[in-house]
């Protein structure tokens, strides 16, 4: 097994607030890894710390081998990163911005003119390629960032709610492509809170809660840890991270 | 009227928290400093029209003329100003503000939401030109040794004055919605109202007001006062303010209370008939604003085209950045109008070196014209802080939300920071190059002190743009909607101090061993050993200044964006 993401002992402080505490983790090439959790569980800053978006308080991060403290030029080379929110260049155009990424990192232009239109066309852009940013919906935004984070053929892909904002045919659209890239040998690597998507999509799960991992697997390891028999994942997610109710 | 409060009530708590919360030392700091700002500059108003108008009680027959041509010139303006404010503001409270949609899905009807929204337009648009022209009519207070009845008058008629003034840009603003979106409304309004400015800004400089001082031509502008008509137009509302404000002036109750009351009705009418046209128009203009993205106008087929971008040969991020950098300025029209100003403004600068009366002066013109060059190579470096305060501070918070690309891309903070130094030192340094080579020229200089100030700007500038952009990135605002707006922070504060000193620091360090060259030159004597030590300690001084303010900074800068990550 090839290691291509691999986290070590990461934790993040907020000042007291223990966002992430020492988790230990690895994901496999062509792997889809799901990372689930409660809200304020610390999906959002494990994803952060992984694309280099944010430092950790302590641990290391190495993403193909390479450690992100090091060397983040080069990890984040291999890097596509999506974040949940679709805050983008607004006066730049569709079509500006993927060019803007391809330059960014380094893209070849015959591959930029090979990757750009198919990417365009696949997410139902192309009519809308000259059209300033500014005029997409969040959908189309949101589309828009999915197809640059894959436009230098990244070795991993980290998604931050890959399906916010998306439509149905959006989501399967995603849905596939992820699926594709993953028999391609991409590593994926998404936070979600829908649990059916991690359900639908993801190889592997890791179940996080006030910061801690405590739980990784696939479904079937997941509900023997539970100790719940034939439960879809809701009811194993639920199990696994309900409160202790005071007496 | 309950719902209208209750609509007002998030933007007086908003308020309310925010002084509360904001007492952080640094921005109550940054506050203490604009409110002394702004009341030296209050004072310094009221100093001006009080002498001003001192001046023309003195001069005998026309003095009462040209005072109260003074006052209802001044009541035209502030009346323009407050239309113009009040589009920008209606189009902002009415159409373009963030909560208009949660507004909108509340019961209340939305002749109420138009009051409420009203009320805010109206005190938002007008308290500025409250405070500033309050300096003018207390000086005509005070000059004419005004009773009572002139601050009560001034008090009851200047909130009709304001009303009346945004109830018809309102009123403008709903007409023109429905057609015309309300962004590029906003743009549109912008980009006329600045122009309008500035033509009257290069107009009034090109008339030279300065000679005026000159008896003679003082002599034909009474003349002309004179003969020029003094009725104004009975229907306009800055017409009524001056008569009342004449009136009281001259105790006359009745007459003052007459025009008073006019105004007020003419306001309640109007705000009638805006409420009214506000029922058809308003939510038609509205679902326009809130539906006006789609694709732009002009030719696809074109757009389409892919050019061979001139860049291709900058390295592959350079290039993006540089790429991205351009098109976002040029493509955002709020950013025209400050292009213009900067434009006229070096217009204006260039014009008074073209017309100083240097052959007037009691000195020698080569040592007048060699003093003023010393001068302008600080003026010039000013210029550049002024320039580099409103688009190099706030090159890093213009990321905005978007800064997370930066952050995940695959680039150190010190390659970021040295592609954004680069985008914007260059053309500074030739706008700082040019202006400098141009007043030399008109001030026809000497060639040491041309080949000087060259190279003092060439010096000056890397630590201009350096200190900028350091401080920009130390106080960075990426939640502002408005980034250039961020000097006004106290990293900007500090980002003028300091470059006001180094600027004052270098020049100081240039300006003793320029002056001893220079004096040895025009009498032909050489200059000593001690004096050779003391110019080479001095320049280099200022070299080695210049230096550090370029390196250290630019070290901060890039070691603050790599801690930035952690945020």
């Amino acid at each position: 097994m090839i290691k291509v993401i691999e986290l070590k002992n990461l934790s993040k402080l907020y000042g007291s607030l223990r966002a992430v505490h020492e988790l230990n983790l690895t994901v496999a090439e062509g792997e889809i890894f799901g990372f689930i959790g409660p809200n304020g569980a610390g999906k959002t800053t494990t994803i952060r710390m992984m694309g280099g978006v944010i430092l950790p308080t302590q641990g290391e991060i190495y993403i193909d081998g390479i450690s992100m403290a090091a060397n983040p030029v080069e990890a984040k080379k291999r890097i596509g990163f999506i974040p949940d929110r679709p805050f983008l260049y607004e006066k730049l155009t569709g079509m500006e911005f993927l060019k803007f990424t391809a330059d960014l990192f380094h893209v070849e232009k015959a591959l930029f003119e090979k990757n750009a239109e198919v990417i365009l066309r696949m997410f139902s852009l192309l009519d809308w390629a000259d059209e300033l940013i500014e005029s997409y919906s969040h959908g189309m935004k949101q589309r828009l960032i999915i197809g640059a984070a894959i436009l230098h053929e990244p070795r991993v892909i980290i998604v931050d709610e890959p399906m916010v904002g998306l439509d149905p045919a959006g989501i399967k659209l995603v849905k596939d492509l992820f699926r594709r890239l993953a028999r391609g040998g991409t590593t994926l690597f998404l936070s979600t809170h829908s649990l059916e998507v991690a359900e639908d999509l993801c190889r592997r799960i890791g179940i996080i809660h006030r910061g801690s991992l405590i739980a990784t697997g696939n479904l079937s390891e997941l509900r023997q840890l539970a100790r719940v028999q034939e439960s879809d994942l809701e009811a194993v997610f639920l199990k696994l991270t309900e409160e202790d109710v005071p007496s | 009227m309950k719902d209208v409060i209750t609509l007002l009530r998030p933007r007086i708590l908003s308020m309310k928290n925010r002084v509360a919360s904001g007492q952080r030392r640094g921005k109550m700091l940054v506050r203490l400093f604009y409110a002394m700002v702004g009341l030296i500059f209050w004072a310094g108003l009221f100093a001006i029209f009080y002498r001003v108008l001192r001046y023309f009680k003195n001069v005998e027959v026309f003095g009462d003329l040209l005072a109260f041509k003074l006052l209802a010139m001044s009541l035209i303006t502030f009346f323009s100003l407050l239309i113009f404010s009040g589009l920008l503001t209606a189009l902002s409270k009415f159409y373009l503000s963030r909560d208009l949609p949660l507004v909108h899905s509340l019961p209340v009807p939305s002749e109420k939401i138009f009051l409420a929204r009203w009320l805010e337009a109206s005190a938002d648009s007008s308290w500025m030109v409250i405070a500033y022209s309050l300096p003018l009519f207390l000086s005509y207070g005070v000059v004419y040794k005004a009773g009572a009845l002139f601050y009560i008058t001034l008090l009851l008629h200047i909130l009709p004055f304001c009303l009346i003034a945004t109830t018809l840009s309102i009123l403008l603003v709903l007409a023109f919605a429905p057609i015309l979106p309300a962004g590029r409304m906003r743009s549109l309004s912008f980009v006329l109202g600045i122009l309008v400015f500035l033509l009257l800004l290069i107009s009034f400089r090109l008339m030279r007001p300065e000679q005026f001082a000159n008896p003679e031509s003082f002599a034909t502008l009474l003349v002309y006062f004179k003969n020029m008509e003094m009725a104004n137009d009975p229907y306009l509302p800055t017409t009524w303010f001056f008569d009342s404000i004449r009136s009281a002036l001259s105790g006359a109750t009745g007459k003052a209370l007459f025009h008073t009351a006019l105004s007020w009705s003419f306001c309640g009418s109007l705000v009638y008939l805006t409420a009214w046209i506000a029922g058809p128009l308003y939510l038609k203009g509205l679902s326009r604003a809130q539906t006006v993205y789609g694709k732009r106008p002009g030719f696809p087929v074109l757009r389409r085209l892919r050019w061979p971008s001139p860049l291709q040969w900058l390295p592959g991020p350079v290039r993006a950045f540089v790429l991205k950098e351009i098109k976002t300025f040029l493509r955002d029209q709020t950013q025209w109008p400050q292009i213009f100003l900067l434009a006229a403004l070096i217009v204006l600068y260039l014009y008074n070196f073209s017309v100083l009366p240097l052959e007037r002066a009691p000195f020698q013109i080569v040592y007048l014209q060699n003093l003023f060059s010393f001068l302008n190579m600080g003026l010039a470096a000013f210029v550049l802080t002024a320039v580099s305060a409103r688009f190099v501070f706030p090159a890093i918070s213009i990321e905005g939300g978007a800064f997370w690309i930066v952050k995940s891309a695959p680039l150190s903070a010190g390659t970021y920071l040295w592609i954004k130094f680069f985008i914007y030192f260059i053309p500074l340094l030739l706008l700082s190059e040019l202006l400098i080579i141009a007043t030399n020229i008109l001030l026809r200089v000497t060639p040491f002190m041309m080949t000087l100030s060259v190279i003092t700007m060439l010096f000056l500038a890397p630590g201009v743009v350096s200190l900028a952009l350091c401080l920009g990135t130390l106080y960075p605002d990426f939640s502002s909607e408005n980034p250039a707006q961020s000097v006004t922070s106290l990293g900007g504060l500090i980002y003028m101090t300091l470059c006001a000193g180094f600027i004052a620091l270098v020049i100081a360090l240039e300006a003793g061993p320029v002056y001893t060259i220079f004096m040895g030159g025009m009498r032909g004597a050489s200059l000593s050993m001690s004096q050779w030590i003391w110019l080479a300690g001095s320049f280099s001084a200022g070299m080695i200044l210049c230096f550090m303010s370029f390196v250290i900074p630019m070290r901060i800068a890039v070691r603050s964006l790599g801690e930035k990550l952690d945020g």
